[in-house]
């Protein structure tokens, strides 16, 4: 039996009489680092914020670590670090005296702790600047540090690379894989920038208005991306009308992409053929500039599963 | 609960508003100080720390408390720091009653800042009949008007989780602290919850034809009105993030 970290049955939210979550089932394993992705609105966050408490229910179950968390609620949420969109600490505080205030209230006060959750995140230098003095990036660091300092078995981050620079994501994506892979810590991310879900996430679970359409594991997800040809040509309206002669459909079998005349057409289906399409091109007068065997990225997968569905 | 409330002083460390507050409390002192050097010659300790605790518990208090609770409750969301405090997790209920025990402390500071500062002025004003018994009642006059004021400000906790802009909270502060000196005097003034509590500890609520006890009873009610809607509220709501 799978052991799940995070389950969800039937989870919805409503406002007035729009569903903001409709029905998610998640399911999320031990150890691993599922990324919940979705438009802006897609209900990534409220999802977060039940999963949390800090939001209710207007319907459906949250069981974590295997126990109703309604129920169990004082002894699962010890063991959960997050951080929901912007991190908030007190303005006024420097980043050494906002996690004091947390780890006291943890009743897990230690200072060598935190000197050492900050250098782990790269703020050993700013532990005694203001809070608010910090930049975005590093306002986003001391929410890691806040929602890692107590080992907590399950992270959930809502947007946690907001606003770092390109150095500061590949930290914390080693520090996030380091976490789930060596330490087994399990982590629910969510965040629109697309590669970076394909990057660190096990499973990715697919939500668009409030759905959750579907869960699928990396392995699975690259057998279900697309696949195609892509053919630079000088005349893509002689190139579709060829493949509508031979009974090709658009958007199933080929889309297009053109500058004036010239421009892209991909090929979806029989890319075994892609020789006698070059051939037949050509000797319709095209001009082919290259052709190209190219896959789906998560971007197009995400926007033709949205879609589709 | 010691915890909660050492964490809330370290919440305040570099606070504006601590040291604001905290102006406003020797505020009457000063006022009167200014007074009594200026125009009127021949007070004594005793008048001096009768004015400055009515201007206080039925005038500044009443401002200077809507701004704290405003704050303290207001900044959390403000701040974004609610999602982070109960996340932690606090339970909803222990946070609030942290806020009001915070709020109650602070009410303290601020009592013992306006009681020194006069006694500060009134030496320098070089006043007559200075008595350690004097200076001690006086003191606990104002602490036990500050304490039933405390009790009536429970509804203004219930808007300020509503409303978490500081604005309105100043503006119904002033316009309180307008009504009690208003009602002040009026036959009435007994049964208004921000009035009375000077009325009862100063003892001015003889001078009323009101029986005491309605009074108590009208302030014990607000202050449960106000905590049974701001705990049902701040319970049953959602978190804005």
């Amino acid at each position: 039996m799978v052991d799940y970290v995070i389950e969800t049955i039937d989870l919805s939210k409503k406002y007035s009489n729009d569903f903001v979550v409709n029905s998610v089932n998640m399911h999320v394993e031990k150890g691993k680092i599922y990324g919940l992705l979705g438009k802006n609105g897609a209900g990534k966050t409220t999802t977060m914020c039940m999963l949390l408490n800090l939001t209710y229910p207007s319907d459906g179950e949250i069981f974590l670590f295997g126990k109703n968390a309604k129920i169990h609620s004082k002894e699962i949420y010890p063991k959960i670090g997050s951080i929901i969109e912007t991190p908030g600490f007190y303005e006024n505080l420097t980043a050494y005296e906002n996690l004091k205030i947390i780890s006291k209230l943890r009743g897990r006060y230690n200072p060598q702790n935190i000197r050492s959750v900050l250098e782990m995140v790269g703020l050993s230098d700013a532990k005694s600047k203001k809070f608010k003095d910090f930049s975005l990036g590093m306002k986003q660091r001391l929410g890691i540090a806040a929602s890692i300092m107590h080992n907590p078995e399950l992270l959930i981050l809502d947007e946690p690379i907001n606003g770092l620079d390109p150095f500061g994501i590949k930290e914390i994506r080693t520090l996030l894989k380091r976490l789930a892979h060596e330490f087994g810590i399990t982590i629910l991310i969510s965040s629109h920038i697309l590669s970076e879900i394909e990057n660190i996430a096990d499973v990715i679970g697919f939500m668009d208005n409030g759905v959750l359409i579907e869960e699928i594991s990396k392995d699975d997800l690259h057998k279900r991306l697309n696949k195609f040809v892509e053919f630079e040509v000088s005349d893509v309206n002689l190139a579709i009308d060829i493949f509508k002669r031979m009974e090709l459909k658009e958007n199933d079998d080929f889309s297009f992409n053109k500058n004036s005349i010239s421009g892209f057409i991909r090929l979806y289906t029989h890319l075994d053929l892609r020789d006698k399409f070059n051939a037949i091109f050509v000797k319709a007068g095209i001009d082919v500039k290259k052709v190209n065997l190219c896959e789906e990225n998560l971007e197009e997968f995400f926007t033709r599963f949205v879609s589709n569905n | 609960m010691l915890t909660f409330i050492k964490m809330e002083f370290l919440k305040l460390k570099r606070s504006k508003i601590f040291l604001l507050s905290l102006i406003g409390a020797i505020l009457p002192p000063l006022l009167m100080f200014i007074a009594v050097t200026s125009f009127d010659e021949g007070q004594s300790f005793e008048m001096l720390f009768a004015n400055v605790n009515m201007y206080m518990s039925a005038m500044f208090a009443v401002l200077i408390f809507a701004i704290i609770i405003s704050y303290l409750f207001g900044r959390e969301y403000n701040e974004h720091t609610l999602k982070t405090m109960l996340t932690i997790p606090i339970s909803r209920g222990k946070f609030l009653l942290s806020k009001y025990l915070m709020f109650l402390v602070w009410i303290v500071i601020l009592t013992i800042a306006t009681s020194l500062s006069t006694l500060i002025l009134g030496f320098a004003a070089n006043l007559d009949g200075f008595g350690i018994k004097m200076v001690v009642d006086s003191f606990a006059e104002l602490l036990y008007a500050n304490v039933l004021l405390f009790l009536t400000f429970s509804p203004f906790v219930f808007v300020s989780l509503l409303i978490t802009n500081m604005v309105p909270a100043m503006i119904g502060g002033a316009g309180l602290a307008l009504v009690n000196l208003m009602v002040y005097g009026q036959n009435w003034a007994p049964f208004v919850p921000w009035v009375c509590p000077y009325l009862i500890a100063s003892g001015e609520i003889s001078q009323y034809t009101a029986n005491i006890s309605l009074s108590y009873v009208i302030i014990l009610a607000t202050f449960a009105i106000g905590l049974v809607i701001s705990y049902v509220y701040f319970k049953k709501t959602d978190v804005t993030i």
